[in-house]
């Protein structure tokens, strides 16, 4: 269980012998803060600082061993660093306190880039100035700061991963493979998200499907994965290494195997369009997923079926109309987020989308592609011979040209459509060479060696037509036929026209709707409506959550290959937890101190993650008692507490207060 | 040179995985497999860590400086108690083994003429030396000794002795405070076995002299992308960006996009994949440093696809750089030293233009590092027709090559940016770890770390995966 470790209050200390090392970062802050003046400054004015430097980079080997030298010749007991965000490298410099012999708690990071240099780049002076208090207040830090050991949680080896698209599977697969046992939960009842709708991918032309079959039959060889279909997390609690989640298994209504399930899906009288073939095929109210599916069952779509009794007459007790949803409680060291996206659906009229009916989005076509019956293209009841393919509808959109309203414009590129659009032209060309294709577009990003399809497109007959950002297409009918009106750049913004029997919208992709999961997990969400990392080079699957981690399309748009990468990542992250018997955690949780404590109990009211009780203390009676393995740091009990008995571990009241003193700010009431 | 020198084969080496390469992707998959609690043979055929990045000036989209990045990568790699590093060494020859999945290996420390365990890095023997070569790492802006260190921040911080260029003066041993010269080094053959293995071999930049009609090395106001992220860097050589043929401040830049890349006429069709965004990136650090100076990027598709990344292009944009959409075809040089581009101008009254500009710069793209795939002694290392890693799988399992237990990382199987390349490389390690286990649980060979067994745990109801 954890422990926290803490000097007694008026315990003998040894006298601070700080050394302060202010970073240039490389001229990042030397370009607009003196740095030289701030080492000097809080040199001169502070007796225990014994050491006072300025240095290229703090953060390389070579400035790192010479604090590391200094710590050791100097006997240093204490250690500032003026730099960058801590978020960046706080680490680092304890890491290489530690590797010194100090105790790595004693140590401040103060953020003189971010907060002095980059902010005030047109204020030289008084960025140096600014610095140089901000050193002084981790002078200040340190010098009652004390030695703190890290706490240590047992290690639970398994992994939950949440959304059982290809990123998913392929995270699932490399942690069995590591010997993790894993929980794979996928909100819809069958596997493989929206890669399994793809008639066929780029580069290779395999079949969605395929791809996802070949991932679900290596999943299926490993013991070590459990997979859930048409279920969904309902509770979330706990910390890296010992997570607790609530899983909740959907009720299908179907419970048991029959041999007459092709009879009884016959036999129901409810027909809807099936949302896999976005609404080109229809579906029953009992249906079979389109995907593979845990249990291996049908199910009974309840919000549709009449209770006709159909289905049940035919397979008897298999049908349980009455099945309740049933919850499961599973203990997991970390969580893999990879809950994809959505395609991105134009608004009604948005180049003629629901208005005109001879324009549909990538996503149908790739659908009505796989329902061809060899006779040739046919769309609305007539042969297509030509298709307008419109490049990034819904991505690269202008502030306020966002069509749904209330929701931001979507100012990102969705990086996979214009390899994905050439990549189904050549399928077209394929499969109907007389077809004639012409792309409007803005940018070809066929990035890295897709630019062979672009290549390949143009040899194979496809027309592109660039526009620009000013003169976007419209989409007209006239006569019963679909017009493509496009302001050609290469012609000087000149109006062409072009009749066309087919337009597609080749649509990106969007942030998924997930309230309730983003709230429950408190994922933190990017302007651009994806998860965001806590650093996309030095973090990139982690969020701020310790054990919480992003992958695949839920974090940013990619193509399979590349979210395949990114669920093997996220694996690997998981791993380094779930290998582990032990796991250290920051030791910043809150203390009390029972003689001061009056237990009032508005602590324990205040904390939001249940971490305080009200427990017998011996003779100090009932008091306050904080578990730290729930702790989180967050202070919030220390704001309210009327006695200041209940503090934080690694920012006293006092040490704030000596902080803000060492601003220079006046106090309060002082 | 001197001939490789076998030393008497000590006891074997063990490792879990070997790691070839320790650029951003080769640190990235070390350290994730060090964490994890595997073994790392990392090797190094440069002096120091860090690979390209580390050379860099800031990197796109969040202008992070590249040495903020990889100065954590490399201070990480080089502590880490599960990793060995060995730099300036080359793997020779690595075998695998069919029976048990592993591999056997041989590399080569090449002499450094230094003895690491004595020398300091203080420098003293650079300032003594008389011999000035261009420096590698500042592609050629800056000059560097025969002996040298190769840059402020380089890990680790040794000496290394350019043999091919010294006259043996000995100046150097004369003032090492630490007599950690040894002329006498050679090199020494070590002998591992790993369970399996990662190529993080990266990319070399195009060889732009190749285009001839744009003039590189015959106009010195041409200069390539790399030589500029140097000028625009935290530790660049100047403190201001400077062109090459008079020192003077350019006032306006033009940038080439797609040199080298997007161009049968050179032999690569392919795009590069990060030269748009890094064009952009300079274009902004030239803003930061020359507010007043024009920079046009003469371009075919403006390729921003990452994440943040078209934002990043149109914050560009609305910092005033001048997008012109054509091919630069022909470069001249004016008396003055500056040039004359014509260019196509797609979107321009006649679809063609010329202007001048005082700096030039070469958005070069990249090329495969060649060489590794000759170390596999009884297996094939496939390449792509440019000489790319192929991928075996990729849409199942991206990072396999087409040998067992051969796992590619970052660039080595194509143009990539740095997030691009840190998620391949943690992919590498996850596949990497997968696949010593399964080896090791099929031949029961004894595992050298302890790592959880299976551990199948009875679920409350039978739940079963099958596919229809």
């Amino acid at each position: 269980m954890a422990k926290v470790v803490l000097d007694k209050p008026g315990e003998a200390k040894e006298p601070a012998r700080i050394g302060v090392y202010v970073c240039h970062c490389g001229g990042n802050i030397s370009d607009y803060v003196d740095v030289a003046k701030v080492a000097e400054t809080v040199a001169k004015e502070d007796g225990s600082v014994v050491v006072s430097k300025h240095l290229m980079f703090d953060c390389s080997d070579v400035a790192q061993q010479e604090m590391i030298d200094d710590i050791q010749k100097l006997k240093l007991n204490r250690l500032v660093t003026a730099a960058c965000s801590p978020k960046l490298h706080e680490a680092t410099f304890r890491a290489a306190a530690k590797r010194a012999g100090l105790n790595q708690y004693l140590t401040y990071h103060a953020n003189i880039r971010e907060q002095s240099s980059w902010p005030h780049s047109d204020d030289p002076h008084g960025a140096t100035e600014k610095a140089t208090s901000h050193v002084r207040s981790g002078i200040a830090y340190v010098k009652s700061a004390q030695p703190l050991d890290v706490l240590r949680s047992e290690s639970t080896q398994s992994v939950m991963v949440v959304g059982g698209g290809v990123t998913g599977l392929r995270a699932a697969l490399d942690l069995a493979r590591m010997n993790v046992r894993v929980y794979l939960v996928e909100k819809a009842p069958y596997l493989g998200g929206h890669v399994a709708e793809l008639a066929s991918t780029y580069p290779l032309g395999e079949k969605g499907i395929a791809i996802v079959q070949r991932l679900v039959s290596e999943i299926q060889e490993q013991p070590n994965i459990t997979v859930f279909t048409n279920a969904e997390l309902v509770s979330f609690k706990g910390y890296v290494g010992k997570f607790s989640v609530t899983v909740r298994m959907n009720p299908r209504y179907v419970v048991d195997r029959s041999p007459r399930f092709a009879e009884a899906i016959e036999a129901c009288p409810v027909q809807v369009p099936e949302e896999f073939d976005h609404g080109l095929t229809v579906r029953k109210a009992i249906y079979w997923p389109r995907g593979p599916t845990v249990p291996h069952l049908p199910l009974i779509d309840l919000g549709l079926c009449t209770r006709c009794g159909a289905c049940e007459r035919l397979l008897g007790k298999a049908v349980r109309f009455d099945q309740p949803p049933e919850n499961l409680e599973l203990q997991v060291g970390s969580v893999i987020v990879s809950t994809g996206f959505e395609d991105y659906t134009p608004a009604l009229g948005e180049y003629g989308y629901g208005e005109i009916p001879d324009v549909v989005t990538l996503p149908e076509f790739e659908r009505m592609l796989e329902f061809g019956d060899g006779s040739g293209l046919r769309h609305n009841g007539h042969a297509v011979g030509s298709i307008a393919y419109l490049y990034c509808v819904g991505s690269r959109q202008k502030p306020g040209e966002a069509t749904t309203p209330g929701s931001p414009a979507h100012a990102y590129c969705s990086r996979f459509c214009c390899n994905a659009t050439i990549h189904n032209a050549l399928d077209v060309s394929g499969r109907y060479p007389d077809v004639r294709l012409y792309h409007f577009y803005r940018d070809i990003r066929t990035y890295g060696r897709n630019e062979l399809l672009y290549e390949k497109a143009g040899r194979a007959g496809s027309i592109f037509v660039r526009y620009t950002e000013d003169h976007p297409p419209v989409v007209s009918q006239r006569d019963g036929t679909a017009h493509v009106t496009v302001q050609a750049s290469i012609l000087q913004n000149e109006a062409v026209d072009f009749p066309v029997d087919l337009v597609v919208l080749v649509t990106g992709m969007v942030s998924r709707e997930n309230r309730s999961l983003n709230e429950m997990l408190s994922l933190p969400i990017g302007p651009d409506g994806f998860y965001r990392e806590v650093h996309q080079k030095l973090r990139p699957v982690e969020t701020n959550t310790a054990g919480l981690l992003i992958a695949g399309t839920a974090q940013a748009p990619k193509d399979i290959r590349e979210t395949l990468y990114s669920g093997s990542a996220a694996a690997a992250k998981a791993a380094t937890f779930a290998l582990k018997k032990e796991l250290e955690l920051e030791p910043f949780v809150a203390f009390v101190d029972p003689a001061r404590c009056s237990a009032s109990g508005k602590c324990v009211a205040e904390c939001p993650y249940g971490a305080i009780e009200l427990r017998e203390q011996g003779d100090f009676g009932k008091k306050a008692w904080v578990n730290s393995a729930v702790c989180k740091g967050c202070g919030a009990c220390v704001a309210v507490c009327p006695t200041e008995a209940i503090q934080r571990a690694g920012f006293s009241n006092d040490q704030i207060r000596d902080m803000i003193r060492a601003l220079g700010v006046a106090e309060e009431g002082a | 040179m001197v001939e490789a020198v076998t030393v008497a084969p000590k006891t074997a080496e063990h490792y879990d995985v070997l790691v070839v390469g320790a650029g951003i992707a080769g640190m990235e998959a070390s350290l994730t497999l060090g964490d994890m609690g595997m073994k790392v043979l990392l090797v190094e055929k440069s002096p120091t860590i860090g690979g390209r990045l580390l050379l860099l000036s800031k990197v796109f989209p969040t202008l992070d400086c590249a040495s903020c990045i990889s100065g954590t990568k490399t201070s990480g790699t080089s502590h880490h108690p599960n990793v060995t590093m060995m730099t300036y060494s080359e793997v020779s020859e690595i075998r695998r083994n069919d029976k048990d999945g592993s591999f056997s290996l041989r590399y080569v420390e090449k002499p450094r003429y230094i003895d690491t365990a004595l020398c300091t890095g203080c420098g003293e023997c650079e300032k003594a030396c008389p011999i000035i070569l261009p420096k590698e790492t500042e592609y050629g802006l800056r000059g560097r000794k025969a002996i040298y260190i190769p840059f402020d921040t380089a890990v680790p911080k040794k000496a290394v002795l350019d043999l091919d260029n010294c006259i043996f003066c000995g100046a150097c041993e004369r003032v090492c405070p630490a007599d950690s010269i040894d002329f006498l080094q050679a090199p020494r053959e070590h002998e591992a076995e790993v369970g399996a293995v990662i190529l993080a071999t990266g990319f070399e930049p195009f060889p732009i002299e190749k285009k001839e009609s744009y003039h590189y090395g015959q106009f010195p106001n041409v200069v390539t992308s790399l030589q500029m992220d140097r000028l625009t860097g935290p530790t660049r050589p100047f403190n201001s960006i400077l062109r090459p043929s008079d020192g003077k401040e350019p006032s306006n830049i033009a940038y080439a996009l797609c040199a080298g890349s997007r161009d049968k006429t050179v032999g690569n069709l392919r795009c590069s994949q990060v030269c748009c965004m890094y064009s952009m990136k300079q274009a902004q650090l030239i803003l930061g440093t020359l507010p007043a100076a024009d920079v046009t990027l003469y371009y075919m598709d403006i390729r921003a696809y990452g994440k943040g990344f078209e934002e990043f292009y149109q914050q560009t944009k609305a910092m005033g750089v001048k997008f012109v959409r054509g091919r630069v075809a022909q470069v001249e040089e004016e008396k003055n030293g500056d040039l004359t581009v014509y260019h196509e101008d797609t979107e321009g009254p006649g679809g063609k233009g010329k202007s001048t500009h005082d700096l030039l710069v070469l958005s070069v793209g990249l090329l495969p590092m060649r060489g590794i795939e000759k170390v596999f002694k009884n297996a094939t290392l496939e390449l792509d027709e440019m000489g790319w890693v192929k991928l075996r799988d990729e849409t199942r399992s991206p990072s396999e090559t087409s040998i067992d237990g051969v796992f590619s990382a970052g660039t080595a199987s194509g143009p990539k940016d740095v997030p691009d390349s840190i998620a391949e490389a943690a992919s590498a390690a996850a596949q990497a770890v997968g696949y010593v286990l399964s080896w090791r649980e099929k031949t029961g060979a004894a595992v050298g770390i302890p790592l959880p067994k299976s551990m199948p745990v009875p679920m409350p109801q039978a739940v079963e995966v099958a596919a229809k």
